[in-house]
């Protein structure tokens, strides 16, 4: 069995040789779903280490990237000894760079730091129009929804989605956060949004603050 | 000499005078805003008015006569057709019609030697195919392929130079020459390994990613130099990747070549504007060791400290938060203007540009109202 202290810690000095060492050592012994669920559980809390580390200056998003690279091998690895006894997710957000931008790189760090913490994400991909947000929201019924822009155009669409999504009679049902390189304070409110941030690590505390 | 040929010339010697690290008579000013807004502002469609240079005279006009600067307000503007025929992955227009640079991979972990080997030949015979779908043809096709091309983009920027010198001279403007290049370390992040690929590299194979770096450094220097030797102009250098790195990774993988580039550069007797793109406040100690008068247009940070630490030696700008545009009363538009310009001109080398560019309309037209002032204010109370 994996000593989950060692595997969580691998995971938060990304120190991916090591990681993948366990995890292969780990299978080896043909586990379990419910073993699986703890070794997944310590790469999450290792997850974790990564966005506090992040916060205190040690990590930069570089280093996030490459976490997200991490886990979903680790995740990979252990999907043929998981079975369907997945851990049960926190809540669901639907994600996307608004109309008119095509970067993705932010959008896609949260994304994996928000699976990583246990909520379902539903990607809708980049350059997405407000109505194919208000249809994702009408059929998976998410309990956040995030946009991300990098371009200074991103601040209008954000505006146009979070209206549409209103006019629709969806605006009281989830929280909405932004993000990306031109959002700030006064954005956030023009645009009608529940939160901003420029920090997927605490984007995802955000979030989990929300589902509580 | 007509009104608009004394202005040129006036606002020839500012840039002059800042590049060689004189004070000038007073802070010269462009425009935050680029052509993409113009064409907006005066109600055009975006994709349509990129694809036809001519339309874009008048447009350029009226914006010069409606906002007045120092310099030729076009910005980058990357025109869409030799892209298009070229089946660009690398630069791509959005649904707006903005052209932008989406995450691409143009090389493969596992091809790093063959690279490093010899990084032109690989990017002709592999890169290039696979970034631009249009190439990955038979010889012949390829060679018509990029006949084509680069017809259509000296077609397009050739009438949009010719554009560019009659609105100077109307208007008296001036035109600091350009040549674009890369940090080698950006270069491999942007067109070859992607910002997700090169972070992950610089953990699996970091001796690779130096040797890299190091392999495409005559390139960088090459696509740097100005056309036109002791031109009046600068090499642009958009800093990406660095912010987003650790100190100790940015002092392995990044820093060495990009000094290096710069130095090169310099000493060829050319000036490197850097944008400074993102948070670059732990390294200043680093850009305080760049050639002086490089010029560095910040996209964030503490305009304060950085005055104090590099305001000597080097020409500051940028840092004005376009956002404020769209957000702020005119009042608090101009109030941070003159907060900038108290902070930067004392330096005696700064240049008002803002933090980045203006690509696209708002719905309420405050942007241009604020712009408006902001420009006024600038242009008109700009002294050291």
């Amino acid at each position: 069995m994996v000593d989950s202290q060692v595997l969580k810690q691998a995971v938060g000095d990304l120190d991916e040789e090591a990681v993948l060492k366990m995890l292969d050592e780990f299978i080896a012994t043909n586990p379990n779903g419910e073993e699986a669920n703890k070794v997944v559980n310590a790469c999450q809390q290792g997850m974790a280490i990564v966005g506090d580390l992040y916060e205190e200056g040690e990590y930069f998003v570089g280093d996030l990237i490459f976490a997200g690279e991490l886990l979903s091998t680790a995740i990979d690895k252990l999907k043929p000894v998981l079975g369907g006894d997945h851990t049960g997710n926190v809540a669901k957000i639907v994600l996307g760079t608004v109309e008119g931008d095509l970067h993705d790189i932010g959008k896609n760090i949260f994304g994996s730091m928000a699976e990583a913490a246990g909520f379902e994400v539903v990607d809708l991909g980049i350059d997405v129009p407000a109505s194919a947000f208000v249809e994702k929201i009408k059929e998976v019924k998410p309990d956040i929804v995030g946009m991300s822009g990098v371009l200074t155009l991103a601040l209008d669409a954000m505006k146009g989605t979070v209206d549409a999504i209103k006019t629709a009679g969806l605006r009281d049902d989830v929280k909405i956060i932004i993000g990306g390189n031109p959002v700030t304070e006064d954005a956030c409110k023009q645009i009608g949004a529940d939160a901003f941030t420029t920090n997927a690590a605490e984007a995802v505390k955000t979030c989990q603050g929300w589902v509580k | 000499m007509t009104d608009s040929a004394t202005l040129a010339e006036e606002r020839e010697q500012l840039f002059k005078d800042l590049l060689s690290g004189k004070t000038p008579k007073r802070v010269p000013v462009s425009n935050p805003a680029t052509l993409e807004y113009a064409i907006q502002y005066y109600g055009e469609d975006l994709a349509t008015a990129q694809w036809d240079v001519p339309s874009l005279e008048p447009i350029l006009d009226k914006f010069c006569q409606d906002f007045p600067t120092d310099t030729t307000p076009i910005g980058s503007l990357r025109l869409p057709a030799y892209y298009q025929i070229l089946g660009s992955k690398a630069i791509v227009m959005g649904s707006g019609g903005f052209m932008q640079h989406p995450e691409v991979m143009g090389l493969l972990a596992e091809e790093y030697d063959d690279f490093i080997a010899a990084p032109y030949d690989f990017i002709v015979d592999t890169v290039l195919p696979r970034l631009y779908t249009e190439l990955d043809a038979e010889p012949s096709h390829k060679a018509m392929t990029l006949a084509k091309a680069l017809k259509a983009q000296q077609d397009d920027y050739g009438y949009l130079g010719q554009i560019r010198s009659r609105i100077n001279a109307k208007h008296g403007l001036t035109a600091p020459m350009v040549a674009l290049t890369e940090a080698p370390f950006d270069f491999m992040a942007d067109f070859l390994r992607s910002f997700k690929g090169i972070s992950s590299d610089v953990r699996r194979h970091p001796d690779k990613v130096v040797a890299a770096c190091e392999a495409v450094l005559p390139l960088m220097v090459k696509k740097g130099k100005l056309p036109v030797p002791g031109a009046l102009g600068f090499s642009f250098i958009p800093l990406h990747m660095a912010p987003y790195m650790r100190n100790k990774d940015f002092e392995k993988f990044y820093w060495p070549t990009f000094k290096k580039l710069v130095e090169e550069l310099v000493a060829m007797g050319q000036n490197v504007q850097l944008f400074v793109e993102s948070d670059w406040m732990r390294y200043l100690d680093y850009l305080n060791e760049l050639p002086e008068n490089t010029i560095m247009r910040f996209e964030y940070g503490d305009p304060k400290l950085v005055a104090d630490k590099l305001g000597k030696k080097h020409i500051l700008s940028g840092f004005y938060p376009v956002t404020i545009l769209q957000t702020g009363t005119k009042e608090q538009c101009v109030d941070k203007a003159k907060e900038l310009m108290d902070i930067l001109a004392p330096t005696g080398k700064y240049w008002f540009q803002a933090d980045k560019s203006i690509i696209s309309t708002d719905a309420e037209g405050k942007v241009a109202e604020n712009l408006f002032a902001v420009l006024d204010y600038t242009m008109n109370n700009g002294s050291y």
